[in-house]
């Protein structure tokens, strides 16, 4: 049966399971973000954010950035991260509302890129679109729109991605969960990876935790 | 509801202490509660607003085991403290954060609970961290009786006599929280549940509520165990005792890294605490009865000192401190006019000059008393959007970057951390009860594991990057090439339109005390009589001399 977990939960969680597969701290912050931003549409974002983080467990990241971006991105590995690839687009989002569209190629789980253009989107009031395989994508300030065929929704890999800002206004679905259901074993899974930022108990830890003073009197 | 902006009095501004003053550990570690600290915000509004009160349920047995409801309802919504009891055997009654059982544990729930919820979180609630509640509940928490007070205040009580003055005074408290979890944590609400409910939406206002609600039932506790051993011979605390317990609280590493992991959050604390301090200090003159209130609170602070004990060697300095700085203030106010000429900012800069930071911060805070028309509404503007605060803005210029840190970050650029003593220490979290924990670099094992707190030195590497990076290029592209610094960045664009979001000290040198942390963030939480019992764990008294729920608040019907 699956359980309920809050959005702090998913995204503190997803943040860890990011950090332990290597992505660093500021990216892995992405992660939980992107997550928690999906989650809130009750989309999927836990669960493919694990896949995702999953397959590059233990791998070199860099592969997977965006290493040429003046025509069409490309990642020196198979495919582009789409956590890094998504955070470099909204870094670039003032491009986008002049009017370049980005144009991607080979990328895992698009709909990762689309959380955190989102986040875009609501940082600058405005509606930036995504497009891949038969499906378009438009984040708002507070919604999203899907166009297209839902199917392509949840592709794991997409021969090529875009990005561009939009002047539509009207979303179709907005923010409707606090607390999201989410399968046992998968929650598992994102936690047995977020462990792995813990460090184990040693004896001085124990004593860093508090004092060698009587504490119930 | 996301806080109102903070609207600055224009004749304020040159009487402001700038970040560099106020953002130092060592004076954040000798912060005092404020009028704007957050238990007093909470009492205020519910006054103001004639919240009811009502001891729903009360199903506690003779042996004092069972469970409770409080009620308070507001204009809009009510809110209960859903109490458990349990029977705790005296060697698992242990405060540290590795403790498995307590004395009582508690959630406040969304609502009134029925029969059906208090029989779910009586399954979960007692079993706290390893429990699991709902978007139902606000706040999770758990406490432990004060041994030595709670029997011989029963002993008392239960023979028709009054407690010990001197040792109802002495512990302050009946019972002391070990944890009390807010929001999203372990299932409760997450905090978007509440965001736009005003009664709820500042800081801790729920937790805090909890343990307010927590005090009541203490004290409804012991009288009824005094009740059920005395029969009619047992009688009830005076109201005078009553108020002078409050709830205790043992605070460890937990809430640490809060202050460096909201730094939006924490600069509108501090900017709301500033602007209040400057307000008064820019006033011209003080009237007669302004006069007297500060000096009403001053004998009150002195009589709070007498009662404030450590044994800790860093708090007994401390203390000896303010005892010397009182008795300065106390020749200063019989000595000079409080009248005219701004008076509080001479009383300010005669402190600054004469007083320990303890003297000095305990001044700022009884400045604030005699004013609440002045500066209550600032705190209003202690929440903030932190949505906002995290997006990166990649057009920025390295050169505007590099001039953030030169302009504000010269604490952590100067430091060497090549020298040991200034990286001596690392934060993480223990594998063993998900709790952050300082370890010592060099001594101990699991450095890998460290936390994103220390700051100075990712600040002082992101310079050293800024330095060789082509200036044509954008923050964008510094990212992409360097994503390492992405969380610096981050932090450094709060920074420069958030100036007192950072906190400017090494947060990973061989001196520096966690406690400092703790003190400023229990201090806006509205604590008193910190007492550390090491440099990392904190003992303090909340809501001592507040008023109970049914003296504050009519009863619901």
């Amino acid at each position: 049966m699956k359980q309920k977990y809050t959005l702090a939960e998913v995204e503190s969680y997803v943040r860890k399971a990011a950090q332990a597969t290597g992505l660093g701290w500021g990216l892995s912050e992405e992660a939980g973000k992107a997550a928690r931003w999906l989650a809130a549409f009750d989309l999927p974002g836990p669960e493919i954010s694990l896949a995702h983080l999953q397959r590059l467990d233990g791998k070199d990241y860099k592969k997977y950035f965006p290493a040429n971006i003046d025509t069409r991105w490309q990642a020196q590995g198979d495919y582009l991260c789409p956590i890094v690839s998504g955070a470099a687009l909204a870094d670039r989002a003032g491009q986008m509302l002049a009017g370049t569209e980005f144009k991607l190629g080979e990328i895992a789980y698009p709909l990762l890129l689309v959380a955190t253009i989102g986040q875009a989107a609501r940082y600058h009031k405005t509606t930036f679109t995504t497009s891949w395989a038969n499906i378009r994508v438009n984040c708002y300030e507070n919604g999203i729109r899907i166009e297209g065929s839902r199917d392509d929704l949840l592709l794991a890999r997409a021969n090529s991605a875009s990005c561009r800002h939009s002047t539509d206004l009207v979303p179709q679905q907005l923010p409707s969960t606090l607390a999201y259901s989410i399968e046992p074993s998968i929650w598992s899974a994102i936690d047995a990876l977020a462990f792995k930022t813990y460090a184990p108990a040693t004896a001085e830890s124990r004593a860093g935790a508090g004092a060698g003073l009587t504490d119930n009197d | 509801m996301s806080g109102t902006e903070l609207n600055p009095m224009p004749q304020a501004a040159k009487f402001r202490r700038p970040p560099e003053v106020v953002m130092k550990l060592a004076r954040m570690g000798s912060f005092h509660q404020t009028r704007l600290s957050f238990m007093r915000t909470l009492l205020r509004r519910l006054k103001k607003e004639k919240w009811q009160f009502e001891r729903k349920l009360w199903e506690i047995g003779a042996d004092g085991f069972g469970r409770a409801v409080y009620t308070v309802s507001g204009p809009e919504r009510s809110y209960s403290l859903v109490a458990f009891s349990h029977d705790l055997p005296d060697h698992k009654r242990s405060d540290r954060v590795i403790a498995t059982a307590w004395d009582a544990t508690f959630t406040l729930f969304d609502g009134v609970p029925d029969t059906a919820d208090l029989d779910r979180l009586q399954k979960s609630v007692p079993k706290q961290e390893a429990g699991r509640i709902s978007d139902s509940e606000l706040s999770l928490s758990r406490a432990n009786r004060s041994v030595r007070l709670w029997q011989h205040v029963i002993e008392r009580l239960s023979n028709g006599q009054q407690p010990d003055r001197n040792q109802v005074e002495s512990v302050g408290y009946l019972v002391r929280t070990t944890a009390v979890y807010g929001s999203g944590k372990f299932g409760a609400a997450d905090r978007l549940t509440i965001y736009q409910r005003a009664e709820v939406s500042g800081p801790f206002q729920a937790e805090l509520l909890s343990v307010w609600l927590i005090r009541a039932f203490s004290i409804d506790l012991v009288e009824h165990i005094a009740r059920a051993i005395g029969g009619d011979r047992a009688v009830t605390i005076s109201p005078d005792l009553r108020r002078r317990i409050g709830v205790g609280n043992a605070t460890g590493l937990g809430m640490a890294p809060f202050l460096i992991n909201h730094p939006a959050l924490i600069n509108n604390w501090m900017v709301a605490r500033e602007e209040a301090i400057a307000r008064v200090r820019s006033l011209a003159d003080a009237s007669g009865e302004a006069i007297s209130d500060f000096k009403h609170h001053f004998e009150l602070a002195k009589f709070n000192l007498s009662q404030w004990h450590s044994e800790h060697p860093i708090q007994i300095k401390k203390l000896g401190q303010l005892n010397a700085d009182l008795k300065k203030m106390s020749t200063y106010i019989e000595t000079e006019s409080l009248v005219e000429n701004h008076p509080w900012d001479r009383f300010y800069l005669w402190a600054e000059k004469n007083l320990s930071l303890e003297g000095q911060e305990q001044l700022v805070s009884l400045m604030l008393e005699p004013y609440g028309e002045l500066v209550d509404d600032l705190s209003q503007c202690m929440d903030a959007d932190e949505h906002l605060s995290f997006f990166i803005d990649g057009s920025m210029s390295p050169g505007r970057l590099l001039e953030i840190i030169e302009a504000q970050c010269d604490w952590a650029i100067r430091v060497d951390y090549q020298q040991k003593q200034n990286r001596a220490r690392f934060w993480y979290t223990s594998a063993e009860k998900l709790e952050p924990r300082v370890g010592e670099r060099f001594d101990e094992p699991g450095a890998e594991f460290e936390q994103p707190l220390s700051i100075g030195l990712f600040i002082k590497q992101l310079y050293q990057t800024l330095h060789e990076w082509d200036p044509r290029q954008s923050i964008a592209d510094l990212l992409l090439a360097h994503p390492e610094h992405r969380h610096t960045v981050r932090r450094l664009q709060t920074l420069a339109t958030h100036p007192y979001s950072e906190i400017r000290d090494n947060l990973i040198a061989a001196d520096m005390l966690p406690i400092d942390l703790l003190r400023c963030k229990l201090s806006f939480f509205g604590a008193t009589k910190f007492d550390p019992r090491s440099d990392r764990w904190v003992r303090i008294c909340m809501y001592q001399d507040a008023p109970y729920p049914n003296e504050m608040l009519a009863t619901a019907r």
